[in-house]
């Protein structure tokens, strides 16, 4: 036991002994690499490079990772930056059409002498039986049945029925809608009655009178309800072959109906008499 | 035998690992030094041939690598070892936090030591890496052994059925 404990002691002391002389020779003189260190650095020097080119692989990979996620998140974003743009970009487009169709008019209202109220069309019906529209502005807005409707370049319609915030319009190519008109270039006077969807016809026009194709055709301002001067379509076609005292004169409307999407009401002609200013047009 | 064939490699992968490691998170500021658990554990596992024989080899690949004075560090773990070695008996090992405070303390122990050293062999005070750089590090070790002996006593019971105490170490040669 003694001997175990003393062989134990013994080996504790060397090993001690040993690191203190290593250390006080290292301290005593700048000793270069010795044997045992330059074994250790050549074993180190492999493992070291593995593991620093797995843990770069490894941090390249995360920064891959990272940026994919990064990429990811940013192209969602981008997306989502897209989508808004192109709803604001069809909002604008929509501003943009309306502002357009707003300026016409505006032309309208600065060429005519008259007071307007501007309306949007609310709803539209252009069955067999009927073609009129809705608009969203009623009697609370100065709005009577019979005033006249124009919308660029001209008379469209006329209210027919008022409400309160609401009326409706009879378009001039409904069957039942009847305007006194005048051809401009000769002054022929008629009446102007609706034909369908697109066109109207001019009626008791004697088959002696000068009405020709590309004549256009205005209110006449007889009947008290359309002031004088609107421009409402052009002779489209003339014939004169039926059995009758009459020719068969067809008109095309200015004003596209399928596409009305705001109009001007004339609540009031203007003590001119509603004629037309020519302001440079 | 096999221990002793093994360790100088496992000793150069440990020193070098916790090089890398303290590389890469820490940008060198500080050390990880897994090799002074390793050492602790070392005092608390192994009998005194195998454990110092352990604590030279560690201490001497750790000169080697990290570029202090040769000799500084096979002293200091030896000494690490010696004195884990005869408190282990009265330390209960179990108790994880006994572990991480005893561990501090010999960290702090090593780090004054250095700085003493330091101090009376070169003239160089190192005080005022106390608290930015050799404080951290005490505590970074003081974690490591706490995870170190709680991942050692579980492997033990995984293997044995149950953790092995100082009482039960094999003998001295």
């Amino acid at each position: 036991m003694f001997f175990k404990n003393f062989r134990i002691v013994i080996f504790v002391s060397a090993l001690f002994f040993a690191a203190l002389i290593v250390l006080s020779s290292q301290i005593r003189q700048e000793a270069g690499a010795g044997f045992a260190k330059k074994l250790v650095l050549e074993a180190a020097a492999p493992l070291h490079n593995a593991l620093t080119a797995s843990i770069r692989t490894i941090g390249d990979a995360w920064n891959r990772y990272v940026y994919l996620v990064n990429l990811q998140e940013e192209n969602r974003r981008l997306r989502r930056t897209i989508d808004e743009l192109n709803s604001d970009l069809v909002r604008f487009r929509e501003d943009h059409l309306e502002a357009d169709r707003l300026r016409q008019n505006l032309a309208l209202e600065r060429h005519y002498d008259f007071k307007f109220v501007a309306a949007y069309v609310i709803g539209r019906e252009q069955a067999a039986l009927s073609k009129t529209i809705m608009i969203n502005k009623g009697s609370a807005h100065g709005l009577k049945t019979g005033m006249p409707v124009v919308a660029s370049p001209g008379l469209i319609g006329r209210l027919t029925d008022v409400s309160w915030h609401a009326a409706k319009v009879l378009l001039i190519i409904d069957e039942s809608s009847n305007v006194d008109v005048l051809v401009q270039r000769t002054r022929v006077q008629s009446i102007l009655r609706g034909a369908g969807p697109r066109s109207c016809l001019l009626k008791y026009v004697s088959k002696i009178h000068d009405v020709k194709e590309g004549d256009l055709v205005i209110t006449s301002g007889m009947s008290n309800v359309f002031p004088k001067g609107i421009l409402i379509g052009v002779v489209s076609g003339v014939d004169r072959q039926d059995v009758g005292l009459f020719a068969n004169v067809r008109v095309s409307p200015f004003a596209d109906f399928s596409k009305l999407e705001e109009v001007m009401i004339i609540v009031d002609e203007t003590a001119d008499g509603g004629k037309t200013k020519a302001k440079g047009k | 035998m096999i221990f002793y064939l093994v360790l100088p490699f496992w000793a150069v992968a440990l020193v070098v690992a916790q090089t890398v490691l303290a590389d890469v998170l820490f940008s060198g500021w500080l050390v990880i030094e897994a090799s002074l658990v390793v050492v602790i554990c070392a005092g608390f596992r192994l009998n005194v041939v195998r454990g110092l024989i352990l604590a030279l080899v560690m201490g001497f690949v750790f000169d080697c690598l990290t570029g202090s004075v040769m000799g500084l560090f096979m002293l200091v773990y030896m000494v690490v070892f010696l004195l884990t070695f005869f408190v282990s008996e009265r330390l209960v090992t179990e108790k994880l936090y006994i572990i991480a405070f005893f561990s501090l303390i010999l960290s702090l122990m090593e780090t004054l030591f250095l700085l003493l050293f330091y101090q009376w062999i070169y003239g160089i005070n190192l005080a005022g890496s106390l608290l930015s750089v050799f404080l951290p590090q005490a505590l970074m070790v003081s974690i490591m052994a706490v995870g170190f002996f709680y991942a050692m006593h579980r492997i033990e019971e995984m293997i044995y059925g149950k953790s092995m105490h100082s009482s039960q170490r094999a003998g001295t040669f």
